[in-house]
C-alpha cells in the first residue's frame, strides 16, 4: 500500500477487481479450451489444468473471486465450444459446483498443515463426484458404470496432486501482496 | 520461501485418498460385470443376447406368455403367467452367475460372463 | 513332422478329457440338472436320458396326487380300511427307509401328512394364498397319522390310520439322487454332478477339481456362498422362497410342522451335507426338515439324531448358524451380519 501506482488502483478498486477477475477468468478459459483440443487418456478424464488458477485465486484472494473465475469459466468455455447446455455443460457444471463446495469447506484448513494439495486432491474428489452423479443418474444409468469410478477417481487424486503442486510452486514465484487473513 | 519438505496434513489427505480409492477397487471391481444374457425355455436354449442393448423378449412357454426386459445392463422377468410370480420377485439381475427361473412356464434366465465361481445352485 | 504329430496328439487328448457334458430337463415337476464329465459325447447323453426317464418314472409311480400312481392307490386304500395290498418292492423299500428316518427324527419328518399339505394347497403344480380351516387342520393334527401307523408284511402295506396319507415330497428327490449315483457307477461314469431340483449329488471331480456348488440365498439372487463337494457327498436344502405363498404379509411355506399342523416359521432356510452313504441322497432331503421345524437351542440334537454333521441354517431374521464342520467347508459370497458357530 505504499506504492503510489498501487493507491491508484485501491481508489479504484472494484473496477481493478473485475479486471483481475476477467484476467484470470481469461487464463483459466484458455487452459480449459487448450485441454479441450488435446486428447485424453482416458475418455471423459482431464487434468483439469484451469483448476489451478481457481485455487491459485483462492489463496491469493477470496472464495467469492474463486467462485466467480471458476463458474465463468464453465459458462464461457462451454459458449465458445459450443456446448452450452449440454451434457459437457452439464457435467462441467457440477463438477464445479461440487468443488467449489468442497473448497468452501476447506478453505480455512491451517496453511502449516495443509498446502494446495490438499484443496485439490478434495475439490477434484468432488469434482468427480459431481459428475458421476450426473452420469450415474442422467446420461449412462448402465450398472457398469460401478466398474469405472475407482478408475476416475484414481485419476482425480492423481491430477488433483499434480494440479495442488503446480498450484504450490505459482503460489511460491507470486507471494501475496495484500494482507489477506487465511488463518 | 518455497518449502521442498511436504507438509503433514497433504500427506495425510493424500494417504487417506489413496485408500479409499483402494476400497473403490475392491468393492466395486471384485465381481465380474455380466455382458450376456442366457434364457432358456425348457431343456433348450432359446436365445442368447448382450446386456447391453435394451431389449423385450416374449416367450410362449407352456402355461403362457413370459416377458423378460434388458435394460441398462440389467434384466429381469417382468410379467410370467405362473400363479406364485416368483421369477418376477426375483428382480434385477445384473452380475455373472445370476439366474432367475419360472419353473410353470419352463423359462429360466442365465447371466454368463467368464468363470463361474460354481459348478451347479443348490436351492 | 514328429513334433506336429505329438502336439496334434496332446490337443486330441486334451479335448476328451475336457470334455462337459451339461442337460438340463423339466421332470420330476422340477428342473434337472446332469453333468457329466471325461466320457464322451454320445456315452454321456445315453446314459443322462436313461437317468432321465428313470425320473420319470419315479414321478409318476410315486405321485402324491395324481390319483392313477402307485402312491396314490395305496393312500386310497389306507383310507378305505385296513385291507393290505400289494406294492412293488421298490416302494416297500422307500416306506422302510422312511419308516426308520420318521422315528430317527422324533416325528419332525413325517410323510404320512399328506392331508394336511393339501388342506394348505400345496398338493398342486401352483400355489395360491387358501382359507385357512383351523377346525380341520386341528382335527388332522389330532388323528395324528405317523408312519408307524403303516405295517409292512412281505410284499403288502396297509395302515391303521385312516388318515394316513402318503406325500413323499420331502424323500422322492432324495431317493431318485441315490438311484441316480448307482446308476452312474453302474455305467461306469467317473465324474458328474446331478442337481434335481436344488438337491445335488456328486461323483468324482470336475477335471482336476472337486465340484463346486452355488448356495443360494434365500432372499437375494444369485448364490450366498459356495462349497466343495467331494465324490460321492450330497447336499439339501429345505427353504421358505420357493414353494411358499403370502396371504396377509404372511409367509406360508410348504414345511408343515405335523405337531401344530402349520407351517413352520422361524426359518428362512436349513443346509445339510451329507458324506458318502447308501443313503446320502436321501438324507440330503429327508434331514433338513426337521432342522428347519426345530428351535434353535434343539437344532444340534436334532442334527445328531439325523447323522448329520454339517449343516447351516438362516433364520427368520437372516441370522446364519452353522456347525463348526460347516464353516470350515464353506465360503462365504455374501457374508451374513451374524454368523454363530454350534
Amino acid at each position: 500500500m505504499t506504492n503510489l501506482q498501487k493507491n491508484k488502483c485501491i481508489d479504484i478498486q472494484t473496477t481493478a477487481d473485475d479486471h483481475r477477475i476477467a484476467k484470470l477468468a481469461a487464463f483459466a478459459i484458455g487452459l480449459h479450451l487448450l485441454e479441450a483440443v488435446l486428447p485424453s487418456p482416458l475418455p471423459g478424464v482431464k487434468p483439469g489444468l484451469a483448476n489451478i488458477v481457481t485455487l491459485f485465486v483462492l489463496y491469493r484472494f477470496d472464495f467469492a473471486t474463486a467462485a466467480w473465475v471458476s463458474l465463468l469459466r464453465v459458462f464461457a468455455s462451454s459458449l465458445l465450444l459450443g456446448n452450452f447446455l449440454s451434457p459437457t455443460f452439464a457435467l462441467s457444471l457440477s463438477g464445479a459446483l461440487l468443488s467449489l463446495a468442497a473448497l468452501f469447506l476447506t478453505q480455512y484448513l491451517p496453511l502449516k498443515y495443509f498446502s494446495a494439495v490438499t484443496l485439490s486432491v478434495l475439490a477434484a474428489f468432488a469434482h468427480m463426484v459431481g459428475q458421476l452423479i450426473i452420469v450415474r443418474f442422467w446420461l449412462i444409468p448402465h450398472t457398469g458404470v460401478a466398474y469405472l469410478i475407482p478408475v476416475f477417481m484414481a485419476a482425480a487424486l492423481v491430477f488433483g496432486v499434480v494440479n495442488g503442486l503446480l498450484t504450490n510452486y505459482l503460489l511460491s514465484l507470486n507471494p501475496p501482496q495484500q494482507h489477506q487473513d487465511k488463518g | 520461501m518455497k518449502s521442498t519438505k511436504p507438509l503433514w496434513g497433504d500427506i495425510l489427505v493424500v494417504l487417506l485418498a489413496l485408500i479409499f480409492v483402494g476400497y473403490l477397487f475392491k468393492s466395486l471391481w471384485h465381481q465380474e460385470h455380466a455382458a450376456k444374457l442366457q434364457i432358456r425355455l425348457g431343456d433348450k436354449i432359446y436365445a442368447t443376447y448382450s446386456l447391453d442393448q435394451n431389449r423385450m423378449v416374449d416367450i410362449q412357454g407352456p402355461i403362457g406368455l413370459t416377458r423378460i426386459v434388458i435394460a441398462n445392463g440389467q434384466v429381469r422377468f417382468a410379467s410370467s403367467p405362473c400363479t406364485n410370480q416368483y421369477c418376477v420377485h426375483q428382480g434385477w439381475l445384473s452380475r455373472k452367475g445370476q439366474a432367475a427361473i419360472c419353473l410353470p412356464n419352463q423359462v429360466s434366465l442365465e447371466l454368463l460372463g467368464g468363470e463361474k465361481s460354481f459348478d451347479s445352485l443348490n436351492y | 513332422m514328429r513334433f506336429l504329430v505329438l502336439i496334434f496328439a496332446l490337443i486330441l487328448s486334451a479335448c476328451g478329457k475336457d470334455s462337459l457334458v451339461q442337460t438340463k430337463a423339466y421332470v420330476f415337476g422340477t428342473l434337472v440338472d446332469i453333468s457329466i464329465n471325461g466320457e464322451s459325447e454320445s456315452k454321456s447323453h445315453e446314459v443322462i436320458g436313461h437317468i432321465l426317464q428313470d425320473f420319470q418314472r419315479l414321478h409318476h409311480q410315486y405321485h402324491a396326487w395324481q390319483s392313477d400312481s402307485e402312491l396314490s392307490k395305496l393312500n386310497q386304500s389306507f383310507l378305505a380300511g385296513r385291507t393290505p395290498i400289494e406294492i412293488s418292492p421298490e416302494l416297500t423299500q422307500m416306506l422302510t427307509q422312511a419308516k426308520t428316518l420318521s422315528k430317527q427324527s422324533q416325528g419332525l419328518f413325517n410323510p404320512a401328512i399328506g392331508r394336511l399339505i393339501g388342506t394348505w394347497g400345496f398338493q398342486r403344480d401352483e400355489f395360491m394364498p387358501v382359507e385357512i380351516n383351523d377346525a380341520a387342520i386341528q382335527k388332522l393334527v389330532k388323528e395324528n397319522p405317523q408312519m408307524s401307523d403303516i405295517v409292512i408284511k412281505g410284499t403288502t402295506a396297509y395302515s391303521t390310520n385312516p388318515y394316513v396319507k402318503l406325500d413323499l415330497g420331502g424323500y422322492a428327490k432324495g431317493y431318485a439322487l441315490d438311484l441316480a449315483l448307482a446308476e452312474l457307477q453302474k455305467q461306469g461314469v467317473k465324474n458328474a454332478l446331478v442337481n434335481i431340483g436344488g438337491n445335488i449329488i456328486a461323483l468324482g471331480q470336475h477335471g482336476d477339481k472337486p465340484w463346486r456348488v452355488g448356495i443360494q440365498h434365500p432372499r437375494q439372487p444369485g448364490s450366498m456362498a459356495t462349497i466343495d463337494l467331494p465324490s460321492g457327498w450330497a447336499i439339501g436344502t429345505s427353504g421358505d422362497y420357493q414353494r411358499y405363498f403370502e396371504e396377509n404379509g404372511k409367509r406360508y411355506c410348504h414345511i408343515i410342522d405335523p405337531r401344530n399342523g402349520y407351517p413352520a416359521q422361524g426359518t428362512q432356510a436349513v443346509t445339510v451335507l451329507l458324506p458318502p452313504s447308501p443313503q446320502a441322497g436321501v438324507l440330503s432331503d429327508v434331514a433338513s426338515k426337521p432342522i428347519f421345524l426345530s428351535a434353535s437351542d434343539q437344532r444340534p440334537n436334532v442334527a445328531k439324531a439325523m447323522g448329520v454333521d454339517n449343516y447351516l441354517v438362516v433364520d427368520a431374521a437372516g441370522g446364519v448358524t452353522i456347525s463348526a464342520s460347516m464353516q470350515q467347508r464353506l465360503n462365504w459370497l455374501i457374508k451374513p451380519l451374524k454368523i454363530t458357530v454350534q
